[in-house]
């Protein structure tokens, strides 16, 4: 066993990480050692990338203890400069006992090599801050180079040819020539805009009221794209570095402040386990990542109810109180089977299938009011094997039979199973009976395989009729 | 407002006294001459009617037909929001699109919800009248539900007056307790009459009104379903085999006051 990682005191007393255990406890008897947990550090440095969301949306994590954010453009709140927020930063790594080392550079690489050795310019670093192969590190150093700004007045073509083309562009990184940009956690969002308190709110009122500026916020701003938002986030930055997201998605695109401010109260309302606003939030922010074309509607000049929209705003609030999941729409299955040509799909994901198969008016309907799925077994008593109930036990009660129609017969769809073009293989076909038993109640019962096609064919209730 | 303040907060007496001195504005009639004329024209398209299963299992014959009278509404109209739990849904199956086509309704205009329990689907029913995005509402409640009581129907009354929507709740396998509604109606699947060929014919009902808040005396009815005009039709309490309780003996009211 080694050791991974060793703080400040351990360090003082001589231990590096990768020593051996055996060895750092012969010279530190009562060392404390914990077991090394990659999922917790790795857990430290998403919590922490959360809370770092509140300089930049676009941060990026350089595992195993780094993070790498890029603030382009978003030092203005802090003064104007980047050390401002750095500071800032700092300030509250340290708050939650966290010793960290901030600096700041053109380019990625140049930022992790700056905070990882702690000099101040790049021709002061030494040679390890070059990320390549240890071969090329013993070569580099034999030859008499120390530090990056020896590599850097040394001309690149020779040196490129000697350790291949990675060399010269891990170089031109380090040297803030050439910037890679980092892969952020998340994309960017559309709009995102957010307020600081001087004081962190902690009353649900004044949450919903920062809500309801922000929704107005980015209303405007949606509105001058020509846009409407499907989701809409809210980041509640608390001040000791937690971070608590809430998101709700709306059917249909839209920039309705008051809509959102609904929708975000409802959310907040349903919550499973409540907001904990600790000492308070200093910052909440609204962020849009999802957007779609909306043209300007012009309010009519008669307040006409308009039931579309109606809907949709139903639809949306339901589905931010229940669960997008249980807003359901109907919609067509490409199937012959029964409990597969009707299917119920979230009503947020898209409006419902428009046509559907109709019967002649003459008939009584051939199809349930309500279907089981999976069917139930019942029991049956037949005159013929392959003939019709004349009575049959469901749910501990006898019914019998006054009036039946069918077989319909609807066969195993065998192009769905594997070898199902072969005899015997292709599943039971379903012999569907319409009956009515003598106190008038109607149910839809099949025989789950014909006489003859194998075994004792069963028999389901598949659905009852109105 | 949390869930609480919604389901506690006492509905006001004033706007309630004011309802009752009201008369119902619009009647929906139902199309069976005998059952528009005993009801005086209809039934109020702006009220909320309770639908019993007379009997264990006609939980289903009380939730098609209720889903019937909504399909009487106008078809511009008929935006249906269906309220159940997952209870219902676990004891009487899924509602089957390909069967509704079939009863003449429009599934596309038929909006799902499935609450977790009672408090999600009163909550979401209610939401669902004051929003008027559909033209009727029907909550579906099987089994004993605590929670519809006099306070929630009277909010339900209230608001469906208010909106003008046609609310409908639908009580499987239940014991009708007081409560605020229009009207209420024993619902049980009846005989059809047989095609040829003895195969079961069209949705016949026996329905039985239990109470009126307009005053009208309690009467029982067979009738039946025509999908294509979408309309109910007198049936013959005779056309079957069995008339069953037609005679409403079998009124749970009774019942329970009897016991």
């Amino acid at each position: 066993m080694r050791l991974v990682a060793c703080d400040t005191a351990a360090l003082g007393l001589g231990m590096t990480p990768g020593m051996t255990l055996a060895d750092a406890r012969a010279r530190v008897p009562d060392l404390a050692v914990f077991d090394h947990d990659p999922q917790a550090d790795r857990q430290l440095l998403e919590w922490l990338a959360d809370g770092c969301e509140r300089y930049t949306p676009s941060c990026a994590l350089d595992p195993p203890q780094g993070l790498i954010l890029d603030i382009s453009g978003c030092a203005h709140i802090f003064g104007g400069t980047e050390a401002a927020l750095a500071r800032d930063l700092k300030m509250r790594l340290r708050r939650n006992g966290l010793t960290a080392r901030i600096a700041l550079g053109a380019t990625p690489d140049s930022a992790r090599a700056r905070a990882r050795f702690g000099v101040r310019t790049i021709s002061a670093l030494p040679l390890q801050a070059l990320d390549c192969d240890a071969k090329v590190h013993a070569a580099l150093q034999r030859a008499g180079l120390k530090t990056i700004g020896d590599l850097a007045s040394r001309p690149r073509a020779a040196f490129a040819a000697r350790f291949g083309k990675d060399y010269g562009r891990t170089l031109a990184r380090l040297l803030e020539e050439e910037d890679p940009r980092i892969t952020p956690r998340r994309a960017a969002p559309v709009i995102q805009v957010a307020l600081n308190f001087a004081e962190p709110v902690a009353r649900t009122q004044d949450v919903l009221a920062a809500i309801t500026d922000l929704a107005r916020q980015s209303a405007i701003l949606l509105q001058e794209r020509g846009e409407g938002g499907r989701r809409f986030e809210i980041c509640l930055f608390r001040s000791d570095g937690h971070v608590a997201r809430l998101a709700v998605d709306t059917g249909t695109p839209t920039r309705d402040a008051a809509l959102l401010d609904r929708l975000f109260g409802e959310r907040i309302d349903t919550l499973s386990d409540p907001l904990d606003p600790g000492f308070g939030y200093d910052m909440i922010q609204m962020t849009v990542p999802r957007s779609e074309r909306l043209a300007h509607i012009q309010a009519g000049l008669e307040s006409k109810v308009d039931a579309k929209a109606e809907n949709a705003a139903l639809i949306d609030r339901l589905s931010v109180r229940l669960g997008p999941g249980r807003i359901r729409h109907f919609h067509t299955g490409n199937s012959h089977i029964p409990e597969r040509a009707a299917l119920e799909r979230p009503a947020q994901a898209g409006p419902p299938s428009a046509v559907w198969p109709t019967t002649r008016v003459q008939e009584p309907q051939a199809r349930p009011f309500r279907l089981f799925d999976p069917p139930q077994p019942v029991e049956v008593t037949a005159l013929l094997p392959d003939g019709p109930p004349r009575q049959f036990r469901w749910r501990r009660h006898v019914h019998l039979v006054q009036y039946v129609e069918g077989p319909e017969r609807i066969a195993a769809e065998w192009w769905r199973r594997p070898a199902g073009h072969e005899p015997g293989r292709g599943g039971l076909t379903r012999d569907y009976y319409r009956v009515e038993d003598s106190e008038g109640r109607r149910f839809w019962l099949f025989r789950h395989g014909l006489y003859g096609e194998g075994g004792d064919p069963r028999w389901y209730l598949h659905g009852l009729f109105a | 407002m949390n869930n609480k303040a919604i389901l506690s907060a006492p509905a006001s007496n004033r706007m309630w006294q004011q309802y009752q001195s009201e008369k119902p504005q619009r009647l929906l009639p139902i199309g069976a001459s005998l059952v528009d004329q005993r009801l005086q024209g209809g039934i109020a398209q702006d009220g909320l009617h309770e639908f019993f299963g007379a009997d264990q299992s006609d939980g289903t014959a009380a939730a098609a037909f209720a889903l019937l009278i909504a399909l009487r509404l106008p078809q511009a109209e008929t935006h249906i929001l269906w309220v159940s739990g997952d209870k219902e849904r676990q004891a009487l199956g899924r509602l089957y699109a390909a069967g509704l086509v079939q009863m003449g309704a429009d599934p596309a205009r038929l909006l799902l919800v499935q609450a977790a329990d009672m408090r999600d689907a009163l909550r979401a029913a209610a939401d669902g009248i004051r929003s008027k995005a559909a033209g009727a509402v029907i909550l579906e409640a099987q089994g004993h539900a605590r929670l519809i009581d006099l306070t929630s129907t009277r909010r339900l009354v209230l608001a469906a007056r208010e909106a003008g929507v046609l609310a409908l709740l639908v009580r499987g396998d239940a014991v009708p307790m007081p409560s605020a509604a229009t009207t209420r109606w024993q619902v049980r699947s009846a005989p059809s009459r047989p095609l040829p060929g003895n195969a079961p014919g069209f949705a016949t009902f026996d329905i039985d009104l239990l109470r009126h808040r307009g005053g009208i005396a309690p009467f029982a009815a067979r009738v039946t379903w025509d999908h294509g005009d979408r309309i109910f039709h007198d049936a013959p309490l005779s056309g079957g085999l069995s008339t069953g309780s037609a005679g409403g003996t079998t009124d749970p009211e009774l019942r329970r006051q009897s016991a």
